[in-house]
């Protein structure tokens, strides 16, 4: 039998007026890279509150290590290691300081802490700025020096809530490569989430996708792509659009009125096919485009919409962090 | 085990903070030092006829109001170092803590605790500064009146922490806090005897922890007192108790929806 990291069930956070978790259930197991995967107000954060024991869910329940996120959430708190979206560092003290601090809320102390704190600082290479005030760190910094704080206490499960957001591509890939020896190297079970497909596909060893407070897909990067075949066309007409049909369309699906997705072997030969189909049919092409399936694929295939349109439509409903201010 | 630990980290870490942020520090000093010159010598020449001491205990009224000026400067200094909460929310440092598995009591009471004992070496700084322009003050009462301050900045400390919790704007605190401030200052005996105050007042004055703090700490500098300076400790003892249980339980309901 195996033993889950995590595990969600039906569980559903209601803000005021809104819904921000929709029954969500999903497990992960141990030693798993786990992604959940969507735009910005799909519920990824709500979620990673709730298991992290800071928010209470409306209904369901969810166990992290064992223990009830609810019910036990002092020992749910001493297994897990956070890396928060917004920054929660003390700016005013050094990195040193900030990793002490940590270290004694979580029971540590003496020569085993210090210890501990400059082996980790080394390796998210920050040791020389170990007595810097953080103040002064760039945001990479001060991403690496929150990674090294949530793996001080060796937590058996490790979330991390937008790991790269806005930061720049050197130094994303450096923090991947951080997740990756975490992973590699302590076991960790390590929970992310993020709306960078890239990011989703690289690390992760399972993928949920979220949309408005719902799981909509779930399954490995590869088994998600392979929900839509080999090669897929997107044919933009004039007016309303009807599905055609033809011997080299391995399926066609009306994601907008306007707008055709067209599963083929091999887009480079179907398309000049599929002109003579449609202009048989009456359509009115005014764009097409090709591309090999990405999980931004697999998001249109779902939602009608890119999963980059549904970050700007979105722009951050008033959830949970909001409030803060 | 895990209390102590994290007790005495928060402690440091206020602490720590409270040494890298001068200005704030030399504000609250100067405050009353502004008070005690301008209000305290000002008045003290109009209570200069003969038989004025009599309204202040036999006491000179630059005297009174210097042996008043401790409470003061631990009072505002503690109250208001509560909007370090707010910053926490702002700057993500409050939900570290919250996720910590440390006990939240424990938590919150280190963090009280912590600005407590930086406010009253503020205070004990203020007193220094008091015995130059107050000869009369009595040097053996210092530490006493240390204790008592302690006392006073845990009550307020706590007091500052639950609203702050509550609030999430600085601008929302530091309105609520000069709200109170004031009408608590005036209300507690340390620029007029609480005997000369209207009924009202004097019912205001008798729940203001300051008011004891005040008087406990001038009994132990000037020899004079309102009250039976056992009462003094109890009643400030007792209330600050209250205060603190109330940041307590505050903390340890909070969730990051507050």
């Amino acid at each position: 039998m195996v033993e889950y990291a995590v595990v969600a069930e039906n569980l559903i956070k209601r803000f005021k007026d809104v819904v921000a978790v929709n029954d969500v259930s999903f497990k992960v197991e141990r030693g798993e890279i786990f992604g959940l995967l969507g735009p910005n107000g799909a519920g990824k954060t709500t979620t990673i509150h709730i298991l992290t024991t800071i928010l209470k869910p409306t209904s369901g329940k969810a166990y992290v290590a064992g223990y009830d996120v609810v019910k036990e959430p002092a020992k749910v708190r001493s297994k897990i290691g956070i890396v928060f979206q917004d920054p929660s560092l003390d700016n005013q003290l050094t990195a040193y300081d900030n990793m002490f601090i940590h270290g004694r809320l979580y029971g540590l102390n003496g020569d085993a802490l210090r210890n501990k704190i400059f082996e980790l600082l080394e390796f998210v290479e920050l040791k020389e700025f170990a007595n810097k005030q953080v103040r002064y760190f760039s945001g990479g910094m001060r991403r690496r020096l929150e990674i090294a704080r949530a793996l001080l206490h060796q937590p058996d499960v490790l979330f991390l809530d937008e790991p790269t957001l806005g930061l720049d591509p050197q130094t994303r890939v450096r923090i991947w490569d951080y997740i990756m020896s975490v992973k590699k190297e302590r076991n960790t079970t390590i929970v992310l989430t993020t709306h960078y497909m890239d990011e989703a596909e690289e690390l992760c060893d399972r993928i949920a996708i979220m949309d408005k407070g719902k799981i909509i897909a779930e399954g490995t990067a590869e088994e998600l792509k392979s929900m839509l075949g080999s090669e897929v066309i997107y044919v933009k007409v004039v007016n309303n659009a009807s599905c055609v049909e033809a011997n080299f369309i391995e399926k066609c699906v009306r994601v907008r009125e306007n707008l055709l997705e067209v599963v083929v072997k091999d887009a480079s030969t179907a398309i000049p096919k599929l002109f003579d189909v449609m202009t048989s049919k009456g359509l009115k092409i005014v764009e097409v485009s090709y591309r090999k399936p990405t999980l931004n694929e697999v998001f249109i295939h779902l939602t009608g919409r890119e999963l980059r349109d549904a970050l700007e439509e979105s722009g951050r409903p008033h959830l949970g962090p909001r409030a803060w201010r | 085990m895990g209390f102590i630990k994290a007790f005495y980290v928060m402690v440091y870490r206020q602490v720590k903070r409270y040494v890298s942020a001068r200005s704030r520090v030399l504000m609250t000093v100067v405050n009353p030092l502004i008070w005690v010159v301008f209000f305290g010598l000002g008045w003290s020449n109009v209570f200069n006829f003969p038989g004025a001491t009599a309204i202040f205990g036999g006491l000179n009224y630059i005297t009174y109001l210097a042996s008043g000026m401790i409470s003061m400067t631990i009072f505002m200094g503690s109250f208001i170092s509560g909007v370090s909460v707010i910053w926490d929310k702002q700057f993500g440092f409050l939900k570290e803590t919250l996720v910590a598995p440390a006990p939240r009591s424990a938590i919150i009471l280190g963090r009280a605790f912590g600005d407590s004992v930086t406010t009253v070496i503020q205070g004990g700084m203020i007193l220094a500064l008091m015995f130059l322009i107050a000869p009369g003050l009595r040097v053996e009462g210092v530490i006493p009146a240390l204790i008592y301050g302690l006392m006073l900045a845990m009550g307020f400390t706590s007091l500052g922490i639950t609203l702050s919790l509550k609030f999430s704007s600085t601008e929302g605190f530091q309105m609520i806090v000069n709200l109170l401030t004031m009408p608590l200052l005036f209300m507690s005996g340390i620029f007029y005897p609480i005997s000369n105050m209207p009924d009202w007042m004097k019912a205001v004055a008798y729940v203001n922890p300051l008011t004891y703090a005040v008087d406990g700490m001038r009994y132990w500098l000037t020899g004079v007192s309102n009250f039976n300076p056992l009462y003094d400790v109890a009643l400030l003892a007792i209330l600050t108790l209250a205060l603190t249980a109330l940041a307590v339980r505050t903390f340890e309901k909070a969730t990051i929806e507050d």
